[in-house]
């Protein structure tokens, strides 16, 4: 277990993460922008988060319930940043509108609405697996490998990168089916975020059950599997829409 | 896109601080940094406090009067002896420091190299240093890759003194550097003022951020876009603007460009027309759908993406309600004139960060990087966005600004933040695979 070990972890986390920025996100400023912003807001709502929690931490009874009251808030207060996230993308939206007839370009279309969301998205996954996993993976680059009591057929630092995987494309996802909702104002997608955020938060609980990785980290793989196929679908659907509308016009 | 040039070579110096740190800890050498107290683990908080305080004011007193010194010599036009001994200066930081640094890599990585070789090696590189630091005719990759690597040593070097005089001294020069810059007599001031009236070359370590002007675009068209930016007035500092577009209708009527569209993702082609329709009293001879085959060297490309412009809009419209503002990164030359280090100012030709800039964020970093990953992460962060927060000033004041004090404030909160509250928060739920 040594650098390719650690090399391998890093890019099972970020790896997908790592090749939608430099096809996609990378090639435009704006976009990248849009990233950083995204995981500076995310950042920030961890450390208003930790520094709530810092005065209960650290959990030393072994029961699962203070564990599910964090989840249970965390997620909360992320989705509430979301919203947040989604005003101030809108004011800057309506800026380069107003912008953009100014000087006679023209505006926003859909899938430049998407790609900003997607570049959100990907922020927010991006933070999420650089601290959650990639801040601790600097002793998988060692001589040796780490395993938690409660899980000991998978190595620790394997099991956080497949879970930051999965939360990755799940944040990634679920803002652009968040944004959509938002702008469409769908119900049935704004509600479909937090409760795919939660349920997979809820997942993570199922690893302090002795043995209980084995089960939890290919759910939430499948969770995120979901959100991807949602995701894809509503696209579609979306980017079909306006195709016809296009046609018939 | 000269953004991420600059996000890029931010994100360089983090890695060789941090390792050459770590590698080296010998006991911290005395440096004028440390004139006056130096610090040993066993003082208390208090005695360090004072001490690290001490510290800076000796090290910002001196940086200062070094400053009005060099402002005193440029103002007595004693530009031979100032570049002279800029060379000097960057040649022994080459040498010596680097060369201090690259024996602690070669032990640290086992690998042998005899003296004469290594002297050898060291002398030529630094010799092309100096060289393609201080002329022009050198490729600009080349030169802004020795920028970094003098940041580099200078910080590896700088992040060894103690931690407390390190926290101290950055947020020390980045007060310093609030009023060298912003105080009417201060003389970073002084000294970018008399730079621009006199419009010559200051022989200053300054990091241009060169635009790269497409990626598909040649070095024939690069050269020939340089040349077009450059034959341009200089605006002046009242209209510092040069709105990007009036540059984009200038070379447009010039009739020889060719636009490049680079638009997004799925409507591609509508919006190709779209735009070839707007520009096609320009660019008919030129246009149609292999409309970038033009070929010909003289052609300067610009890309137009649908994007770009919205990209400069946050940073413009949320200044000012009229689109004169200046636009920072994109396309635009900058022919290296003037600038001092800690210097973030912009004319119509670029952004220009001084190596002092570089230096201090490495230092953040490093000094980062011996606690943690995650503070590094979060410092990175946080200094990004000060930059960020410091462009979207400079297009509403339009006049040199100091790059530090935003970024290193922004980044030392992160660090204590991240130290104090966040880190016992994500690994006491990460080790537990609890996470949300």
């Amino acid at each position: 277990m040594t650098v390719a070990a650690g090399l391998g972890y890093a890019l099972v986390a970020l790896g997908p993460a790592f090749s939608l920025f430099a096809g996609v996100v990378a090639r435009k400023p704006f976009l990248v922008l849009t990233l950083l912003t995204s995981t500076l807001f995310w950042l920030i709502s961890l450390i208003i988060l930790s520094g709530i929690w810092r005065v209960f931490l650290p959990i030393r009874s072994g029961a699962w319930w203070p564990y599910a009251i964090l989840i249970l808030t965390s997620v909360a207060f992320q989705e509430g940043i979301r919203l947040v996230f989604w005003r101030l993308y809108k004011k800057t939206e309506e800026m380069l509108d107003s912008f953009a007839d100014r000087i006679s370009k023209p505006r926003l279309c859909l899938t430049d609405k998407m790609l900003i969301s997607l570049a959100g998205g990907l922020g927010h996954g991006v933070a999420h697996a650089v601290f959650f996993c990639l801040s601790l993976l600097t002793p998988a680059f060692g001589r040796a490998t780490f395993y938690v009591e409660k899980c000991s057929r998978m190595p620790f630092f394997l099991v956080s990168a497949i879970i930051s995987l999965g939360f990755l494309v799940i944040h990634t996802f679920s803002m652009i089916i968040a944004f959509n909702g938002y702008d469409e104002r769908k119900r049935s997608d704004q509600v479909f975020v937090p409760v795919v955020h939660l349920i997979a938060s809820v997942m993570t609980l199922i690893n302090l059950a002795p043995g209980g990785c084995v089960i939890g980290t290919p759910l939430l793989c499948v969770v995120g599997a979901v959100t991807l196929q949602y995701c894809w679908q509503m696209v579609w659907r979306r980017l079909s829409e306006q195709q016809h509308r296009q046609f018939s016009s | 896109m000269a953004l991420v040039v600059l996000l890029i070579s931010l994100l360089a110096p983090p890695s060789a601080p941090g390792s050459a740190a770590a590698a080296a800890q010998p006991p911290p050498p005395v440096t004028a940094a440390t004139l006056v107290y130096l610090e040993s683990p066993t003082d208390t908080p208090g005695q360090k406090l004072v001490g690290a305080l001490l510290d800076a004011a000796v090290f910002v007193a001196l940086v200062a009067v070094v400053t009005f010194v060099l402002v005193a010599l440029y103002y007595y036009r004693c530009t031979g002896f100032l570049k002279n001994y800029m060379r000097f200066s960057a040649f022994f930081v080459l040498f010596s420091m680097g060369g201090a640094i690259a024996a602690t890599v070669l032990r640290r990585l086992g690998a042998p190299l005899d003296a004469a070789t290594a002297l050898v090696l060291l002398f030529n590189a630094s010799a092309v240093g100096v060289l393609s630091v201080f002329a022009s005719a050198v490729p600009i990759v080349v030169r802004q890759g020795y920028m970094v690597a003098l940041a580099v040593i200078v910080a590896a070097w700088l992040s060894r003194l103690p931690e407390w005089t390190t926290w101290i001294m950055l947020i020390a020069l980045a007060l310093y550097d609030l009023v060298a810059v912003l105080a009417p007599r201060g003389p970073l001031r002084m000294l970018v003022e008399l730079a621009s009236s006199r419009d010559d070359e200051l022989p200053a370590l300054v990091y241009e951020s060169r635009p790269t002007v497409g990626p598909a675009s040649g070095s024939s068209s690069y050269a020939s876009a340089m040349g077009s930016v450059e034959m341009q007035p200089v605006a002046d500092p009242g209209r510092s603007g040069g709105n990007q577009y009036d540059r984009v209708e200038q070379e447009d009527d010039s009739s020889r460009a060719v636009v490049e569209m680079r638009d997004v993702g799925g409507s591609r082609s509508s919006i190709r027309e779209r735009n070839l329709e707007r520009e096609a009293p320009m660019a008919v001879s030129v246009s149609g759908h292999s409309s970038n085959q033009g070929g010909s060297s003289q052609h300067a490309v610009i890309q137009i993406e649908q994007h770009e412009e919205g990209e400069t809009v946050p940073l413009v419209s949320a200044a000012s309600a009229n689109n004169a503002a200046p636009n920072e990164e994109h396309r635009e030359s900058s022919s290296s004139d003037s600038g001092m280090e800690f210097e973030m100012f912009e004319s119509t030709r670029g952004i220009k960060l001084g190596l002092g800039d570089f230096i201090f964020y490495s230092v953040l970093v490093g000094r980062a990087a011996m606690y943690d990953l995650m503070t590094v992460y979060a410092c990175y962060l946080a200094i990004i966005a000060g930059l960020g927060c410091t462009l979207i000033l400079l297009s509403i004041c339009k006049h040199a600004l100091p790059a530090l004090p935003i970024s290193i404030l922004l980044g030392v909160t992160f660090y204590f933040l991240t130290r104090l509250l966040m880190e016992p928060f994500v690994v006491g739920s990460s080790t537990n695979l609890v996470m949300f």
